[in-house]
């Protein structure tokens, strides 16, 4: 091997990146474009609850139970229905969450102390949304009917003395566990570019002269990985800064660990996209096999929402993919501060399956050559 | 019949490499039976440190009452606090419970009240709230049970609940038509996105054009090959939806397969939109990674559309695949019908007529 050529062929393929604005633009900025973007759909924490409601007690205490319940804004009255077949329509268009249907002698009951009834249908589709706003509406409910009866009873309310805290992310805001997180989704863009920059060679045939030069397959290889890799710390640094200045997620860790578990990071995924591009000879089906086989899992199971799942088969897919061991890390240094001492586990998975992998694409490279 | 030389042609083109076929008819369907499997139904299991430090049968009934709980499961009982520290910071817990001694004389004692602490590992803030509030549920439970100085936390209203078309709350029935949206939206954007730009880097697009074929009958004859790929892949995945997991298919399947047609016509738009813009397959592909992160991100299916802020809103409007995932969940679930239905499938035409047209202008200008 022969570093002279190594270096060449990374000149090579950096002109090709910077050759063309577009391509430098979405090979470095666009990852922390898409964190800016992503981010703020994931900062909302605001979970509203669209309630229809047909009050077929009309006195001023079933007003004032409603009042009550919109007084914040999280819960808004978006329809009045005066046929129950009309939610149909409502559930169907997804306009309403729930239905509340505040029966007659509502009010007579209530001041009798005898359980007044009140109905709620509740759209189940989204099973998550619904049980969380199942659960709003039953402690606001339980809420005003505890305070009407202290006001006539004079009885006093308590509870247990429950203390809660959650560590690292204080108010659990969505944004503070998500940017950390989704960085590591976004970072698998620079893998992917350099699976097509690989497929493209082939695709075009200038592949064919590169084989009459006396590069090696190593250095080829290498070279191909040197570019990008460097290119994806440009784009590594320019998410942080925007997950950090912009979004003023907390960084506890050390920035010297985080940009070296990112370097890991980034020869893990690249080494997939080795692999899938040792076999594809063309440009659509690498795109396509990388974001079925990389991609979209990292999205679905790779813990960045739902912690990895505890089926065997799952759990075995999601730990082969490198995101899931990045989200780890980058959630453990930006909020846990920890250190490289903390997460050799992660690290050591990601080098050795980065290694594996490259080794294997260079076996299948030189078949490939053969 | 000169477009469907065209279509012959594309298909040839599309079928001669196996290795992408083989993939692209089979692997969306696969991909589906994974995701599907790995959300679990519901969220269960969530790892809980219960460090007891009072020792007594009322702190091992609340930690039995905490284990009950379906979404958390007590899996360590660390001696010291600094385990429990420990626990958390590898992320081996998710929530630290914390019983302090003095627990079971403050439930016997009238004049006094009760403290249990939570600690929650914040990092990622879903298994936290589902967590905290499990545990919090436990606690309610438990006071109601043993703690005979508690308030008298009887409802003055009968709160009765009824869950619409879902009431085993499964996660699945949200989860798996979102992904059946999802897959045929990424197949028919690669497909389509491609192939004009794969012409123009091979240098093949100059021969196309001094055929005597209009601009128009050049964007049909690209997209029918997409069309079909993503016809057959849609049927394909919305059976093994219904049949291997049990999806409902409450509304009328012509008519979601009707709607289905309309939004990869609409997204075979978008794709050739991109074709003609970017000048290599690199570029092309890398756009439509933009775009599907974007179009994921508002098609609310992991954040609700109205709980954005307006302008979100607004932009969420003409992101078809938002538009597609209502009418899925609205035919499979909801047994909706066009009646209801209609703003949706109108938006999306809307959306694939202006796409459309854009894109065929576009196309001749950039032609020239």
């Amino acid at each position: 091997m022969s570093i002279p050529r190594l270096l060449a062929i990374a000149r090579k393929e950096f002109r090709h990146i910077t050759r063309d604005a577009r391509t430098v633009f979405l090979v470095t900025v666009a990852p922390a474009f898409l964190l800016l973007t992503l981010s703020y759909i994931f900062s909302l924490d605001v979970n509203r609850v669209d309630i229809a409601v047909r009050d077929l007690d009309r006195t001023p205490l079933s007003r004032a139970l409603l009042a009550s319940l919109t007084a914040d804004g999280d819960m808004v009255i978006v329809a009045r229905v005066e046929q129950e077949k009309e939610i149909e329509s409502l559930f169907a268009r997804e306009i309403a969450d729930l239905m509340l249907v505040i029966p007659h002698g509502f009010a007579d009951a209530t001041l009798k102390d005898a359980p007044a009834e009140m109905l709620c249908t509740v759209d189940g589709a989204d099973a998550i949304a619904a049980s969380q706003t199942i659960g709003l509406l039953e402690s606001r409910v339980n809420e005003w009917g505890a305070n009407l009866r202290v006001q006539r009873t004079n009885s006093a309310i308590g509870g247990f003395d429950v203390s809660s805290r959650a560590w690292y992310n204080e108010s659990l805001k969505s944004l503070i566990s998500m940017v950390p997180g989704m960085m590591a989704i976004i970072l698998c863009m620079p893998a992917l570019a350099l699976a097509l920059a690989l497929a493209r060679e082939i695709e075009t045939g200038s592949f064919e002269s590169l084989i009459a030069t006396p590069t090696q397959g190593v250095e080829y290889l290498l070279g191909k990985l040197l570019a990008y890799e460097i290119s994806g710390m440009v784009s590594v640094i320019l998410a942080w800064l925007v997950a950090t200045l912009w979004f003023r997620v907390p960084f506890r860790g050390n920035f010297f660990s985080f940009l070296l578990l990112a370097a890991d990071y980034m020869i893990a995924s690249m080494g997939i996209s080795l692999v899938i591009a040792s076999f594809v000879r063309n440009q659509q089906t690498a795109m396509f096999l990388i974001l079925m086989v990389f991609f979209v899992p990292s999205f679905f199971i790779a813990g960045l929402i739902t912690p990895v799942s505890d089926e065997p088969i799952t759990r075995a897919i999601a730990l082969g993919l490198p995101t899931t061991h990045f989200i780890t890390i980058c959630r453990s240094i930006f909020l846990k501060g920890l250190g490289p001492s903390a997460l050799w586990k992660p690290a050591l998975t990601l080098l050795g399956s980065g290694i594996a992998t490259q080794a294997l694409s260079l076996a299948l490279f030189k078949k490939k050559l053969a | 019949m000169r477009i469907w030389n065209l279509v012959l042609k594309e298909f040839i083109q599309l079928f001669r490499d196996w290795l992408m076929t083989t993939f692209i008819l089979t692997l969306p369907a696969l991909q589906l039976v994974l995701l599907a499997q790995a959300t679990n139904s519901r969220i269960s299991n969530l790892c809980v440190v219960a460090l007891d430090l009072d020792h007594s049968t009322a702190s091992r009934q609340l930690i039995t009452a905490l284990d009950n709980r379906s979404e958390i499961t007590v899996c360590y009982h660390p001696a010291a606090l600094a385990d429990t520290h420990r626990l958390l910071d590898q992320g081996e817990a998710t929530l630290a419970v914390v019983i302090p001694s003095g627990f079971a004389s403050d439930l016997a004692d009238i004049s006094r009240t009760p403290s249990v602490q939570f600690i929650a590992d914040g990092s990622n803030n879903v298994p936290a709230s589902i967590a905290l509030s499990g545990a919090q549920k436990a606690i309610s439970a438990f006071a109601k049970e043993t703690w005979v100085f508690g308030p008298d936390l009887a409802p003055t209203i009968d709160l009765r609940t009824n869950v619409r078309f879902n009431p085993e709350f499964d996660i699945r029935f949200y989860s798996i038509p979102a992904q059946v949206g999802f897959i045929i939206y990424q197949v028919t954007l690669t497909v389509a996105s491609i192939g004009l730009a794969r012409e123009r880097e091979l240098g093949t697009l100059e021969q196309l054009m001094v055929i005597p074929l209009g601009r128009i009958e050049l964007v049909i004859g690209k997209a029918i090959p997409a069309l079909v790929v993503g016809a057959i892949n849609s049927l394909f995945m919305l059976a093994v939806a219904v049949f291997f997991f049990g999806v409902p298919l409450r509304g009328s399947l012509p008519l979601l397969f009707v709607l289905t047609l309309l939004f990869i016509a609409t997204e075979i738009g978008y794709g050739i939109l991109i074709s003609s813009i970017a000048h290599t397959q690199h570029q092309a592909i890398l756009f439509v990674f933009v775009l599907a992160m974007v179009d994921i991100a508002f098609s609310g299916y992991l954040v609700r559309i109205k709980n954005l802020p307006v302008a979100l809103q607004a932009i969420a409007q003409i992101v078809p695949l938002h538009h597609y995932l209502t009418i899925i969940r609205g035919v499979m679930l909801k047994g909706a019908g066009l009646d209801a239905l209609w703003p949706h499938a109108a938006a999306i035409l809307l959306i694939g007529l202006l796409v459309t047209t854009v894109a065929v202008r576009n196309l001749s200008r950039s032609l020239d």
